[in-house]
């Protein structure tokens, strides 16, 4: 049941991370084992498995899980706050998130997405990481926010350091650098609300139409300034990577531009494929699930990317098959945090 | 046939709606599934089934007959 596996030890040069969980399976690990690296945590392997750990949100919490432990961690509204809590911010945010939404903001997007291409343009060329992949989230949170483009730079650095920096002393600061600057964002929305996401919920009541506490609404803008950065740079590499060396993809997305069932369908396939988050929970209370011992706030780790290609559920995981009827894949997660901005994320308009 | 969907568990992937917008979309404000006609023609079956099997948290049922 204990395997040596450190999940954030990728051999360089491994061209899909995938693989340092598909190595575990073909070993033939324990469909559930227990790590001692990173602080210590279980992983499952088995779709059904991680499955049932999204559901089980009163045995498996979603509150303070980073691994290694961070203490204390900010509490993500409302990511990090188990139902029925939850529930208050998820019904706050999730109007500004539907397809509906997501579609009325698409001119906005392709806007940012083209002043940042018009950066490179001249040179002909560019590192798409770095100059486009990395940079088009933040771009998006500014558009969310109503903030004027000169400010990319200013919010650039701060993703950088929250999500690259490992010296502890540093993180600390970032975070209330962060927070400084999203405390000064909302009293600016709260002066002059405009058509934005941040005015939006500066002005949402509650339903006994009270303010909601600020430090919620702070935490709220955390969540959306960091939520959807990393992700969705590495995810867009994967995907602009496989396109970009697969003719016969760009061909069949070409081919189905006027037929958005399929075109989605193919595009669902490529976010099945190019999962990148593994999602942390933390034991509630000491138990025995699924014949193992678990003791409270033991860390577990539920790896999308190997839910989606396991061979019980997907017929030919390993292959992307942009026509995939059935696919009912793990990227943005199932039940009550199921991602919000997956819609926003997978272009659905 | 009529398709059914448990409110309590949609969780607004929308994946319904991508593959048969024809009777499946979702609310503009917590972005869950409506159903347009929860008595759907014959010749949306294939289509209606397809939607049911992408539902991720797997929230749709189809009930031949009666409403359920
Ligand atoms: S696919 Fe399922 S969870 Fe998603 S909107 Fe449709 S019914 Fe709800």
């Amino acid at each position: 049941m204990i395997v040596d596996f450190d999940f954030f030890d990728i051999p360089r040069g491994m061209s899909d991370p995938a693989e340092i969980w598909h190595g575990l399976v073909r070993k033939g690990v324990p469909p559930i084992f227990y790590t001692p690296r990173n602080g210590g945590h279980w992983v499952f392997l088995k779709y059904i498995d991680i499955v049932e750990g999204y559901r089980d949100h009163q045995l498996f919490s979603n509150h303070q899980t980073p691994i290694p432990p961070i203490e204390p961690f900010p509490v993500m509204q409302p990511q990090g706050v188990d139902p029925p809590d939850h529930n208050v911010f998820r019904k706050l945010l999730a109007p500004m998130f539907t397809p509906l939404a997501v579609r009325r903001m698409t001119e906005g997007l392709q806007h940012r997405a083209n002043t940042l291409i018009a950066g490179f343009a001249d040179a002909g060329g560019c590192d798409f990481i770095e100059d486009y992949a990395a940079k088009f989230p933040t771009a998006t949170f500014l558009d969310l926010f109503g903030l004027p483009e000169e400010r990319l730079p200013e919010f650039i650095a701060l993703a950088n350091i929250f999500f690259r920096s490992t010296d502890s002393q540093v993180r600390a600061m970032n975070v209330t650098d962060i927070y400084e600057v999203l405390d000064e964002m909302f009293r600016a929305k709260l002066r002059e609300p405009g058509h934005d996401i941040a005015s939006a919920i500066v002005a949402a009541r509650d339903e006994a139409g009270g303010r909601y506490p600020w430090q919620d609404i702070l935490n709220c803008g955390f969540l959306l300034f960091v939520a959807g950065l990393d992700t969705v740079t590495n995810t867009m590499a994967y995907v602009w990577r496989y396109l970009a060396t697969t003719p016969e993809a760009r061909a069949h997305f070409r081919g189905r531009l006027d037929d958005p069932a399929a075109f989605q369908i193919a595009i669902e396939e490529l976010m099945r494929i190019s999962a990148v988050s593994n999602i942390y929970r933390r034991v509630m209370r000491d138990c025995v699930y699924k014949g193992i011992q678990f003791r409270r706030n033991d860390r577990v780790v539920l790896p999308n990317m190997v839910a989606n290609r396991d061979p019980a559920i997907f017929d030919n995981p390993q292959a992307i098959n942009l026509d995939r009827k059935v696919n009912n894949h793990l990227t943005f997660g199932v039940g009550p945090h199921r991602c919000m901005g997956s819609h926003l994320a997978s272009g659905r308009s | 046939m009529y398709v059914v969907a448990n409110m309590n568990i949609c969780q607004g992937h929308a994946r319904c709606e991508d593959i048969c917008p024809e009777i499946f979309s979702t609310d503009d404000n917590e972005g869950k599934v409506v159903i347009a006609q929860s008595e759907f023609p014959d010749d949306l079956l294939e289509k209606v089934r397809l939607a049911v099997r992408n539902c991720p948290e797997g929230a749709l049922r189809i009930v031949k007959g009666g409403k359920a």
